[in-house]
C-alpha cells in the first residue's frame, strides 16, 4: 500500500502491522493532548505545583530530553566540522532526535508557562539579564535549526526526490550543512549552559548555587559538557534500540564503538569537573553562605547515595567502560555504559530540578515534596507518544541509517 | 527587541544580547536563501539530472562504486569518489600510463553475448561508434536478462539532448519502472527498440568515452555484476546461490520471482 514511500532495498514491516504499532502511541498522545488541553483552558492549578515548588515533571522532562537531545548539535559538529565520516550512518536518526526532544521540549514548555498566546512577549521585550531569556531564544533559534536540518532528510524519501525541486533543494541545503551544524553548536553550547546558570545563580537556593568562572556559574559549563556526553550515548542507545525492535543490522560496530568513545571521553572529564565542584562547593561555597553541605543530605529522600550514585556509579563507571577499548568490543557492556552515562546526566538534572526546591532554605522552613498531578504525567506522556510517532514514521518512510541497505545485503561488514 | 519598542535600552547588555541574536537569525536566514538561490541557479543551468546523479552516486552501496582499476587488479582496494566520471579523476591517468587496456579476447561471458567493440557504461548501457560519428547505445546482455521479457519502454524523441549519467530512458519490468542511464554526452538522433537490439543514436559531443569500460576490464566487470546480483536476488543476509562458472538463465525475473525486484533494479542500474 504504502510500498512506494519505503526507501528502495530496505524492508519494512507490512502497513497493517505498522498501524498496530503506533495505535497505542496515538492513543497515548490523545490522552497527553487532553491533559495539557486542561492545564491550558482551567489554568496551572492542574497541576501539583505552588509557588513555592514552582518546578515540576515538565522542567525536569526540558532539561532532561534538550541534555538528550544534544546528541543532535554533537554528531553534526562531529560530522560537518570535525569530518568524522563515520558519523554519516547515525546523523539523520540523530537529527530526528534533536527534533523530538527540542520541540517536544518547547510544547512542553508552553503548556508550562500557561499563556502560549504570550510567548512572543519573551521576544519582544527580552529582559537580556536573565538566563531564561537567553534559553529562550537558544531554543527557538536551535528548534529552527533542527527543522531545516530535518528538511533534507524528508526531501530525500523515494516519492519526493522524484520531484527535482525538492532533490535539488535537498542538495544545495546539504552543501550548506557545516554552517547550520556551526550555529546549531553555537546555540547549542548557550542553551545547555544556560539551563546551567539558571541554577547557578540561584543565590537563594544555597544546594544549587555555584561560583562563578568569568561571568557564568560552574553549572554553566557542566551542563554543557554533561549534555555534550550523554548525546553520543543516547544516539547510540536509541540505534540499538531500533536494531533490536527491527531485528535489523543498521550501523557498523565501529560507529557504536565511536559513540561510545565520544561519549566516555567526555564523560570523564565532566565527572573530573564535577568532583572539583563538588569539593568547592563542600568546603567553601556552602559554607560562606552558612550551610554545612552534608545538611543538604539529611533527608531520607535525599542522602548522599545520590551523589555517589551521579559522580561515580553513573558517572565515573560508565566513562571508564566507554573508553576502554577491550570493554567497548563487548556491545552489552557498551550499551549498559551508555545507558549509565544517560540515567547520570537524568539523575544530574532530577538533582538540580527537585532536590534544589525540596530542601528548605530558612529556619522555619520544611522539607517540600512534590508528586506530578496526572495531567503533568500526561502531558509528559504525550511527548513521549509523539516522539515514537515522529520516530516511527521517518523510520518506516526516511532513510535514518544510510548504510542500511548494504548491511542488509551483506551483513556484518 | 528593537529601539522603538518599549524597555528597549542603549546599554551593552541588549547590543551584545541583540547583536549575537540578530546575526544568528540572518546566519540561518541566508543559509535557506542561498540554498534556494542555487537551487534556481541549477535549473537556470539545467543541472537537475547532474545533481541527481551526485545524490543517487552518494546513496549507492560501496560495493557499486568500486574502482575500475580495482575490478581489472591494479590496485587491491579503491572506491570511485567521482562519480565514475574517470576525466575528472587524478588517479585515473596515471593507471593508464602505468597499463592500457588490452582488447577484449572473448564475446561470451557467463553465457552471455558482451562484445569486445563496444564500450560499456556502469549502468549496463553500451556504445559502439559507428563510421558515420555517431554512436549507437544499447542494453548490455546482462540488463536483458535482469528485465526479462516484459519490460516496457519509454525512449526520447530525436533531438533530445542527453548527459552521461543522466537519464537516457525509461523502462519498466513487470511493472517496476527503472530509469536507465544515458552512457555519453549527445543528441539523440533516431530511437531504435528492444528488437532492432539498440535503443537510441546519438550524435556525441567530443571526448567523452574515457568513462566507459572496454576491452579486458568487462570481464571483471562482469563477474563482480553479477556477484552483486546474486547478493541482490537473495533473501536479506543470504548467501549467493548461482554456482560459479554457470550460465545466468534468460530470464532471471521468472525465475526468481520472489526477489525483491524493485531493489535489485535499483541495485543493478544505480538508482537510490
Amino acid at each position: 500500500m504504502d510500498k512506494e514511500l519505503i526507501p528502495r532495498g530496505v524492508r519494512r514491516t507490512t502497513p497493517g502491522r505498522f498501524l498496530l504499532w503506533l495505535l497505542p502511541w496515538i492513543a497515548l498522545l490523545g490522552f497527553g493532548l487532553y491533559g495539557a488541553y486542561l492545564c491550558l483552558a482551567e489554568g496551572l492549578n492542574q497541576t501539583n505545583m505552588d509557588n513555592r515548588f514552582a518546578f515540576g515533571l515538565w522542567i525536569y522532562l526540558d532539561l532532561t530530553v534538550i541534555a538528550l537531545g544534544a546528541g543532535a548539535f554533537f554528531t553534526g559538529f562531529l560530522l560537518y566540522i570535525m569530518r568524522r565520516e563515520e558519523l554519516r550512518a547515525v546523523i539523520n536518526s540523530a537529527v530526528v532526535i534533536g527534533l523530538i526532544c527540542y520541540s517536544g521540549a518547547v510544547a512542553v514548555l508552553m503548556v508550562d508557562v500557561g499563556q502560549p498566546l504570550r510567548a512572543w512577549f519573551t521576544f519582544w521585550h527580552p529582559n537580556v539579564h536573565s538566563m531564561l531569556t537567553e534559553v529562550t531564544f537558544c531554543l527557538t533559534c536551535y528548534l529552527t535549526v533542527l527543522i531545516i536540518e530535518y528538511a533534507p532528510v524528508v526531501f530525500k524519501n523515494r516519492k519526493l526526490r522524484q520531484v527535482p525541486r525538492f532533490l535539488v533543494f535537498e542538495f544545495e541545503l546539504h552543501k550548506l550543512m557545516p554552517v547550520l551544524a556551526g550555529i546549531g553548536t553555537l546555540l547549542s553550547f548557550f542553551h545547555q549552559g544556560s539551563l546551567g546558570g539558571l541554577y547557578g545563580v540561584l543565590r537563594g537556593r544555597p544546594f544549587a548555587f555555584r561560583e562563578e568562572l568569568g561571568i557564568w556559574p560552574t553549572t554553566f559549563f557542566l551542563f554543557i559538557l554533561s549534555a555534550a556526553a550523554a548525546g553520543p550515548s543516547f544516539v547510540l542507545i536509541t540505534t540499538w534500540l531500533v536494531q533490536k525492535i527491527t531485528r535489523k543490522q543498521l550501523v557498523r560496530p565501529e560507529v557504536f564503538r565511536f559513540l561510545g568513545k565520544v561519549s566516555g571521553i567526555l564523560l570523564l572529564g565532566y565527572v573530573l569537573l564535577k568532583t572539583v565542584d563538588t569539593f568547592i562547593w563542600i568546603n567553601a561555597t556552602s559554607p560562606s553562605i552558612g550551610f554545612a553541605a552534608y545538611s543538604f543530605y539529611r533527608s531520607s529522600s535525599f542522602g548522599t547515595w545520590i551523589l555517589f550514585a551521579e559522580i561515580v556509579a553513573l558517572g565515573l563507571f560508565p566513562a571508564l567502560a566507554l573508553i576502554s577499548k577491550r570493554m567497548c568490543e563487548r556491545p552489552g557492556i557498551l550499551v549498559a555504559a551508555a545507558m549509565m552515562a544517560c540515567c547520570g546526566v537524568m539523575l544530574n538534572r532530577y538533582v538540580m530540578t527537585v532536590q534544589t526546591l525540596a530542601l528548605p532554605t530558612l529556619p522555619f522552613d520544611q522539607f517540600l515534596s512534590y508528586a506530578p498531578s496526572w495531567q503533568e504525567v500526561a502531558t509528559f506522556l504525550a511527548v513521549l507518544a509523539y516522539g515514537m510517532l515522529l520516530y516511527s514514521l521517518s523510520f518506516r518512510y526516511m532513510t535514518l541509517f544510510p548504510q542500511e541497505r548494504e548491511l542488509s545485503r551483506f551483513p556484518g561488514r | 527587541m528593537f529601539p522603538w519598542v518599549y524597555e528597549f535600552r542603549w546599554s551593552a547588555g541588549h547590543l551584545i544580547f541583540l547583536g549575537v541574536f540578530f546575526s544568528v537569525a540572518a546566519m540561518i536566514a541566508s543559509t535557506l536563501v542561498a540554498a534556494l538561490l542555487r537551487t534556481f541557479r541549477d535549473f537556470r543551468k539545467n543541472d537537475a539530472d547532474a545533481v541527481r546523479w551526485h545524490v543517487d552516486f552518494e546513496d549507492l552501496p560501496s560495493s557499486a562504486r568500486v574502482c575500475r582499476h580495482e575490478l581489472t587488479g591494479e590496485v587491491q582496494h579503491r572506491t570511485c569518489h567521482h562519480e565514475f566520471a574517470c576525466g575528472t579523476c587524478t588517479g585515473h591517468p596515471q593507471f593508464l600510463l602505468r597499463h592500457t587496456p588490452a582488447a577484449a579476447t572473448e564475446d561470451t561471458l557467463y553465457g552471455m553475448h558482451m562484445p569486445g567493440d563496444r564500450m560499456y557504461h556502469r549502468g549496463h548501457t553500451w556504445v559502439r561508434k559507428e563510421d558515420d560519428g555517431t554512436c549507437t547505445v544499447g542494453l548490455d546482455a546482462l540488463a536483458e536478462r535482469i528485465l526479462g521479457d516484459a519490460g516496457g519502454e519509454e525512449l526520447p524523441p530525436a533531438g533530445t539532448e542527453i548527459r552521461a549519467n543522466g537519464p537516457a530512458w525509461r523502462m519498466s519490468s513487470q511493472g517496476t519502472p527503472v530509469r536507465i542511464l544515458a552512457p555519453i554526452d549527445g543528441t539523440v538522433i533516431a530511437t531504435g527498440s528492444r528488437e532492432q537490439g539498440w535503443y537510441l543514436r546519438v550524435m556525441p559531443r567530443e571526448g567523452c568515452f574515457a568513462h566507459l569500460l572496454r576491452g579486458e576490464e568487462i570481464r571483471p566487470w562482469i563477474t563482480r555484476e553479477i556477484d552483486r546480483l546474486q547478493y541482490a536476488i537473495a533473501p536479506d543476509g543470504g548467501v549467493p546461490t548461482l554456482a560459479d562458472g554457470g550460465e545466468l538463465v534468460g530470464d532471471l525475473r521468472k525465475q526468481s520471482a520472489g526477489a525483491d525486484w524493485d531493489a535489485v533494479l535499483g541495485e543493478m542500474f544505480l538508482e537510490a
